[in-house]
């Protein structure tokens, strides 16, 4: 009899485990990690000559996937689709620049910041605007959903003047820019720079750096996986620990020394 | 698995500013509708003028407006025209990729509408004495725009539905645009664009409903 219900409870404690299964435990027994990347903003993510997905978000994705002992697959999104392909479930985890917004954070999960972006102000030769201040009254804009769109926006309505454009992605913003349409833009440092050197946008040059505080951005999942997140903030940590955050750096941005992503005075 | 917690006062919170986006959705509608079929009119003019080279004018207009998708033809007047140094707001550009699509549609609406009227209604005509845009204007069009018009308010709300594709030209103050924009600083995805389809449906069902008893009243015999 007793035997019997020890039976039992040990059949009910092993079919309960699977039930228990998070995140983590689905993608290190499915053996594939999909991230979702924004493959139009380069140097973060963009395409190769033979429309390979390459970049720094591209590699941290395969460097997460590594750790976990798994493949990775990139999914390329758009900035307005990262949380709908998070929450039907398409994609694990967004490896996408995500800014760290209180606002996000009520919807989804947020690690600690994994890189910060500086700022710069491009703007059309045409305008002859020279700094932030310049802007003020002009026609300017930025990639829809990004978080230095959401700063000029703002921006443009305490000016009171000017308007706000916001384009679908980093190509469209920088074509409006070198045709004119846009007098200025509001854009990471590192995709400025990337995409004036390509030549592709003729008439656009870097004029300042934006006065707004540090753009830390995140590695994203749902907000329930503790157990991923957990892991993804050990990883980022290690990843600045041995130095692959630096050698990322260098690969993808340049030469010098990649932002402190700690804030003096405060724990995370 | 769908894992989402809907939050909806959240999001009714920003109601407002939707309606106020709905309000420039069915202006830029209505604004399109307006000039489409003045083209659209003007397009089915040059189809039977019997001059050749208007005719090839309308009928390329009409192929490009029906065969290519309304996101090309809306991207091509900002960004096309903008290569030739041409920049028009985003509205504009809005308004007048609508435009153009729906004035090559209802040109087509025309022209089937014109193979349902007689002939001999254009001959009684000009033997009564009219010339012949007298005729057209006094006898067919009048016909012709009666037979299409549930057609017509089918365009309508296509042009209502195509708002949306605003967003590729950086429009923001439409339906759409405040949406996606209320996306980006709050996340809450589901939500408002479940809201936003409710609008969206709400407005088509008043037009097609309202189209439908003005039909009623002005066609009755």
């Amino acid at each position: 009899m007793k035997s019997s219900i020890l039976a039992a409870g040990l059949v009910a404690a092993t079919c309960a485990t699977p039930a228990m299964a998070d995140k983590l435990d689905d993608i290190i027994s499915a053996g594939v990690l999909r991230c979702a990347v924004v493959l139009d903003f380069p140097p973060m993510g963009s395409r190769d000559a033979d429309n390979n997905p390459i970049g720094f978000d591209v590699d941290y994705c395969n460097d997460l996937a590594a750790a976990l002992g798994v493949t990775a697959e990139v999914v390329e999104t758009t900035f307005p689709e990262r949380i709908p392909s998070l929450m039907s479930g398409s994609v694990d985890v967004v490896v996408g620049s995500t800014s760290d917004t209180l606002e996000r954070a009520k919807t989804v999960g947020m690690t600690m910041p994994y890189y910060a972006f500086e700022n710069a102000v491009v703007v059309s030769e045409k305008s002859g605007i020279t700094d932030e201040a310049g802007m003020q009254g002009k026609t300017v804009g930025a990639t829809a959903g990004t978080y230095e769109a959401i700063w000029l926006e703002e921006k443009v309505k305490e000016w009171g003047a000017g308007e706000f454009r916001p384009y679908q992605n980093q190509a469209d913003v920088f074509l409006a820019l070198s045709q004119g349409q846009l007098d200025a833009t509001v854009s990471t440092m590192e995709v400025a720079q990337a995409n004036v050197k390509t030549g592709n946008f003729p008439g656009i040059s870097i004029v300042a750096k934006a006065d707004m505080v540090p753009d830390y951005v995140a590695l994203v999942t749902l907000r329930e996986e503790y157990g991923l997140l957990n892991f993804m903030n050990l990883f980022i940590n290690q990843q600045v620990r041995t130095g692959r955050y630096a050698e990322l750096y260098t690969k993808w941005v340049g030469e010098g020394e990649p932002a402190n992503l700690t804030i003096p005075g405060v724990y995370r | 698995m769908f894992n989402y917690n809907f939050r909806w006062n959240q999001a009714l919170n920003s109601l407002p500013q939707m309606l106020e986006g709905a309000l420039v959705t069915m202006e830029i509608a209505i604004l399109s509708m307006v000039i489409g079929i003045i083209v659209a009119i003007l397009l089915t003019v040059c189809r039977i003028s019997g001059y050749r080279s208007l005719s090839a004018i309308a009928t390329t207009w009409v192929e490009i407006a029906r065969n290519t998708p309304a996101l090309f033809q809306i991207y091509m007047v900002h960004f096309g025209l903008g290569s030739f140094g041409i920049h028009l707001s985003p509205y504009i550009s809005l308004l007048l990729g609508i435009a153009f699509n729906n004035a090559g549609y209802l040109a087509e609406n025309y022209r089937g509408a014109l193979k349902a009227i007689p002939d001999t209604q254009t001959r009684s005509a000009r033997s009564l004495g009219m010339s012949a845009p007298q005729a057209f204007v006094h006898v067919v069009m009048p016909q012709m725009l009666r037979i299409s018009f549930l057609p017509m308010t089918n365009q309508m709300v296509w042009a209502i539905l195509m708002t949306s594709l605003g967003a590729v030209v950086a429009m923001n103050t439409d339906l759409y645009g405040v949406t996606s924009a209320l996306n980006a600083l709050t996340f809450r995805t589901f939500e408002l664009f479940a809201i936003a389809a409710v609008i969206f449906y709400v407005i088509t069902k008043v037009i097609t409903l309202s189209a439908r008893l003005l039909a009623a009243r002005m066609f009755r015999y």
